[in-house]
């Protein structure tokens, strides 16, 4: 383990050109050209090979000679024509299951429960021009040694080269859950669009889409049984995911090695349900939203509009979203589903006739009621053999029944983490105050003028790089992390700036969770441009972190040079 | 007055009303028009100039094509039976005020600024007789279009306005409301320029101010200095050649917008050295900090005749590639350090005995010489009448861009203003330090919203008697961290901002400014510019429901 420890450093320093993101875990490699042969080919070994990872491997070829990236150094790669001009040809990678390993589709392994998804593989590159290999003991670690694969090449001339070959990976994730989460709800993302986003996530390895799919101001997801809530709470008839959208984004995603959990956030964020449902809400729009909303947009105590809350103390919504999230889990084949539970207003209960006639007739407490509506809808999704994940409040702030082996997504601070795995839950990372990509766009409720957003400032790609997912935490309740990811809120994003305000800073968090944190942020950055100018290359419009003057020459803007 | 106490009840209670900027003197009623299928903009005019016919056939088709739903509830189902029972209009009279002299939109967009006639009167009848728009100049009529097509929406393929009549006596509180682009940190084709320049006349600006070489790269060609971006652009893909020039400036001047070029001097010129090391003083000198207020360091050796020479021969060429009366030599954050350190510019200031103030004066001198020669006024950075003690034209311009506080000292020295504050106007602020090795925030910080450029007030500090020297401002994109992968959404619709306080005069009101903001940005999306959404749909969709206060 030393030796190889050595290896990497040693490789770091002495391979600059190398761009690999996620950064694998044990890396050795050269320094000798190597090209790819015209008719390189990509081979699946065995019988049986599942029709996604086929796929996958189509992909991968396409890209190989569809990427064109220059390499980012002065001239572009006019100085390596020398040296791939009389390089070997390479032939031909291998992708080998490991002995005792059966083929099962991508999908199937991308979509298993957390820690059980086996993402480790070995990739082999030899300087000779003699054939690569990758193997692995499932599809989806073929997978991710493909897409490392993928991100060795560079184009100059039409020629398709890596001038750092040997190259030998081991590689396997630091933790399980590495996503990104996306609000359709606030501002509504075509199909087409969070496809992209999709493929954009699979180049760096993210293995989660936390789908946050309908909120107060709008209800997009057609649901067979529900449909009068996407009828009557969509933007418009158009703004709305069809059975078949979810079930054509869920499969694309899965062919790409990502698990789709859905969010149905409940009990707060959900007015809009009352364009379908007026009994079901409370505090329907009441006004100011200010005092009745979710959220704590302003002074902590507020919200955002529109206001409107379950009424879960009622036995018949406690039903109906029961019902409901049953309904849902048929169209998600991920084991996990988020129940939400975040910036409940208990201010708008207080004021809700039918909540306070409920709670009266039954003598429960308001946090008891929550307790009973808690347990009845995560049993639904328990009965159906999902795992309920909820957000911080859930365990921090209320008091309700929640199996132990509910993840909790810690959104609010990061410096919230200790309290929640001194309680016995697993973590996901989603701090607003490292991984919330919609801060620092200024404050976005009207008549606002001297606001800011509230999670200002923006994060930084190196802010979410530095996070350390085990922060005063003891070695045992390190064991509780799952892992994390960057979020994107959507009050002031829509199509038009998805890529850019999510790429190339939701790599960020792609590469603390797989390659695990420490990583230096000055030798991260040129890796970094790479991922950006490659996800250009395919179609992702990726953000210029500096002057291309500094892309080009590693390091000449650094503060030091 | 009166006329404005209508402006005000109006925008009180008629939030369907989206023209951005708004109009200075404007009535509307409540009356649903449409517009008949045969709908035509007639030019009446003797010999109508090519590019004002060109701007007519373009709102033909974007009233046809925008097919804009109207931001409410239900985006116009609402307005359906009172659609079904308008009218129709079935012409537009376009025509210029007697004796107004004919001349193109470009002619006009190129006067010197302070000499061009924006202003214009627009009437649209609520009972389906012809409206007419009428102006001093071609510029105004464009203008006036420009009005005009921000009244319509879509509905069911009816085109509609539910805002007749409409009295409108329109022009600009200043002359100079601009764009700046820096093309030079990094690159944007063509295309993108052009989509900008769109953008850009939507909200009635009138100045292109490109910025469009400096340290890190060279993307112009320049006639005779070929060298310089032959060896100084990122690649020879990525080059303004001449003839793109010449398309830019005239895909401009067709929209009403002047193209004020900068050649950035004596600072941000290390990329010279590339071509012409023999020009610049303390090339990629490390550590850059010491040299440059960011990498790579570089600077004309400005004290040597023979890079004087240099440097006004360059300019007089860039001169003559551009029409604009105005052309911007820069003279911002120049390192002395640097020079301090350099053999040859210590033995030149030793062989003229000058200080490298009094050289730093004569080379000013001898460039602004040369572009003045060009018929070109120069404009120049703060710095060059704040910090530096040179000799500039009584008419210079002069753009204020460290802080907003600055500007009145310019006017106290009697040179013409405009406004570019980074606390203000500067569009990339907010987004993190883009240098290596640091995690901080930008400079800048935080972020500029549209509500804080629109707050600005252009004479805040200057005295009655300097006002006149105020021109106008401009909203500033520096492309460290932006490409054409997020210009759009960087610039749009934030820069709408500037454009109306510079055109309506400052003081809006930005409440009942930010359902026509967002009005502005989806039809900026329905033409094909990826301007933001400022709040989610449901607020765009019910004015006013997302204040604070709501």
């Amino acid at each position: 383990m030393k030796l190889l420890a050595l290896a990497v450093l040693f490789a770091v320093v002495y391979s600059p050109a190398e761009a690999l993101w996620p950064q694998p875990r044990h890396i050795q490699s050269g320094s000798s050209t190597l090209r790819l042969a015209p008719g390189f080919e990509i081979a699946v070994v065995g019988h049986g090979v599942p029709g996604d990872l086929l796929a996958a491997v189509g992909r991968a070829k396409k890209q190989l000679f569809a990427d064109n990236l220059q390499r980012l150094v002065v001239g572009r790669g006019a100085e390596d024509k020398a040296a791939f001009d009389g390089a070997k040809f390479l032939q031909r990678l291998t992708l080998t299951l490991e002995k005792d390993a059966k083929y099962t589709s991508l999908t199937s392994e991308a979509q298993k429960a957390l820690g059980e998804r086996d993402e480790a593989y070995s990739l082999v590159l030899p300087a000779d021009g003699s054939g690569a290999t990758i193997t692995a003991n499932s599809t989806l670690g073929l997978f991710r040694g493909l897409t490392t694969f993928s991100q060795l090449w560079y184009e100059y001339e039409n020629t398709v080269y890596t001038v750092d070959a040997p190259v030998t990976i081991q590689d396997a994730p630091a933790y399980p859950y590495r996503g990104l989460m996306l609000d359709t709800a606030r501002n509504f993302f075509p199909v087409s669009d969070l496809k992209r986003t999709l493929d954009a996530m699979s180049l760096v390895k993210i293995n989660q889409f936390h789908w946050h799919i309908v909120d107060s101001q709008s209800f997009p997801l057609e649901i067979p049984g529900f449909t009068d809530l996407a009828q009557k709470g969509a933007y418009s008839p158009s703004q709305v995911y069809s059975l078949d959208d979810v079930r054509e984004i869920v499969s694309y995603a899965g062919a790409r090695g990502i698990d789709v959990m859905v969010e149905i956030d409940t009990p707060g964020h959900t007015a809009v349900i009352a364009e379908a449902h007026p009994d079901y809400i409370a505090c329907s729009q009441a006004s100011p939203w200010a005092t009745y909303a979710n959220g704590q947009y302003i002074l902590g105590d507020a919200a955002e509009p529109p206001a409107g809350q379950l009424r879960f103390a009622d036995s018949t919504v406690t039903s109906y979203i029961a019902d409901l999230f049953t309904a849902v889990t048929k169209m998600f084949p991920s084991t996990l589903f988020s129940t939400g539970g975040d910036e409940l207003n208990l201010k708008c209960y207080d004021i809700d006739e039918p909540t306070q006639a409920t709670l009266n007739a039954s003598g429960s407490t308001l946090e008891q009621a929550l307790d009973v509506f808690t347990q009845k809808t995560h049993k639904a999704l328990e009965d159906q053999g999902k795992t309920p994940v909820v957000w911080e409040e859930m365990v921090l702030d209320h008091n309700v029944t929640l199996s132990k082996d509910t993840p909790v997504l810690v959104w609010i601070s990061s410096a919230n983490v200790k309290a929640v795995v001194e309680k016995g839950f697993k973590v996901i990372h989603s701090a607003s105050d490292y991984f919330y990509l919609d801060c620092g766009g200024g404050g976005w409720v009207g008549d606002y003028p001297a606001g800011n957003s509230w999670c200002d400032p923006f994060k930084t790609w190196q802010r979410s790089y530095s996070f350390d997912p085990n922060a005063n935490l003891t070695a045992e309740e390190s064991q509780l992390i799952l892992g994390g990811q960057n979020l994107l809120w959507a009050e002031q994003s829509g199509p038009e700036n998805l890529d850019s305000i999510v790429w190339p800073r939701a790599a960020a968090s792609a590469e603390l969770f797989w390659t695990g944190p420490g990583g230096n942020i000055s030798t991260a950055l040129p890796r970094l441009h790479d991922v950006s100018y490659r996800l250009r290359q395919r179609g992702v419009k990726s953000i210029s972190l500096q002057p291309e003057y500094c892309a080009l020459r590693n390091g000449a803007c650094d503060l030091t040079a | 007055m009166c006329c404005l106490c209508a402006v005000l009840f109006l925008a009180y209670v008629q939030a369907v009303l989206a023209l951005w900027p708004l109009p200075r003197s404007l009535k509307t009623g409540f009356t649903t028009l449409k517009l008949a299928p045969d709908f035509g903009i007639h030019v009446n005019i003797a010999y109508a100039p090519a590019d004002l016919e060109d701007a007519v056939t373009r709102t033909k088709a974007f009233l046809r094509t925008d097919r804009l739903g109207r931001l409410v509830v239900g985006r116009g189902v609402s307005d359906s039976e009172a659609i079904q029972r308008a009218k129709s209009l079935g012409s537009i009279e376009l025509s210029l005020a007697h004796g107004a002299s004919v001349r193109s939109v470009t002619e006009e967009a190129r006067l010197p600024i302070g000499t061009r006639s924006e202003e214009y009167a627009l009437h649209v009848p609520a009972d389906g007789s012809a409206a007419t728009l009428a102006a001093n100049s071609t510029l105004g009529l464009l203008r006036g279009l420009t009005t005009f097509e921000q009244l319509w929406y879509e509905w069911q393929g009816e085109i509609y306005t539910t805002a007749a009549p409409v009295l409108i006596a329109d022009s600009p509180a200043y002359p100079f409301r601009g764009f700046m682009l820096d093309t030079s940190r990094n690159f944007f084709p063509v295309a993108d320029i052009k989509r900008t320049l769109d953008a850009m006349s939507w909200v009635k600006m009138s100045q292109f101010h490109w910025h469009v070489v400096d340290s890190q790269s060279f993307p112009l060609e320049v006639p005779g200095f070929a060298e310089l971006a032959a060896k100084g652009a990122y690649s020879s893909s990525t080059v303004y050649s001449a003839s793109d020039v010449q398309e830019i400036v005239a895909y401009a001047g067709a929209r009403g917008i002047d193209v004020m070029v900068e050649i950035d001097t004596p600072g941000h010129t290390a990329i010279i050295a590339n071509s012409h090391p023999e020009h610049v003083a303390c090339a990629e000198a490390s550590p850059w900090t010491t040299f440059a207020n960011e990498p790579p360091a570089g600077q004309l050796r400005l004290a040597s005749p023979f890079t004087t020479n240099f440097t006004a021969g360059l300019l007089a060429t860039v001169a003559r590639m551009f029409p604009s009366a105005v052309m911007s030599t820069g003279g911002d954050e120049l390192n002395t350090d640097c020079y301090a350190q350099d053999p040859e510019t210590q033995a030149d200031l030793q062989a003229s005995g000058r200080t490298l103030e009094e050289a730093l004066d004569v080379f000013t001198r001898a460039t602004h010489a040369a572009i003045r020669a060009e018929g070109k006024t120069p404009a120049v950075w703060e710095e060059m009448v704040l910090q530096h003690n040179v000799t500039l034209g009584n008419d210079t311009i002069v753009m204020v861009w460290i802080s907003s506080a600055n500007a009145a000292a310019v006017a106290a020295k009697n040179f013409r203003v405009v406004h570019g504050p980074s606390d203000y106007f500067y569009l990339d602020c907010g987004a993190g330090e883009w240098i290596g090795d640091d995690v901080a925030n930008s400079w800048c910080d935080p972020f500029k919203t549209w509500q804080k450029s629109y707050t600005f007030d252009p004479l805040a500090n200057i005295s009655a008697s300097h006002a006149h020297l105020v021109l106008g401002g401009e909203q500033l994109l520096w492309t460290e961290q932006s490409g054409p992968e997020n210009l759009d959404s960087i610039v749009w619709p934030r820069a709408a901002s500037s454009a109306e306080v510079f055109w309506s005069g400052p003081g809006g009101n930005l409440t009942a400014a930010l359902p026509r903001l967002h009005d502005v940005a989806f039809r900026m999306r329905q033409r094909g510019v990826n301007a933001i959404p400022l709040q989610p749909l449901w607020c765009a969709l019910r004015p006013g429901k997302c204040d604070l206060d709501s």
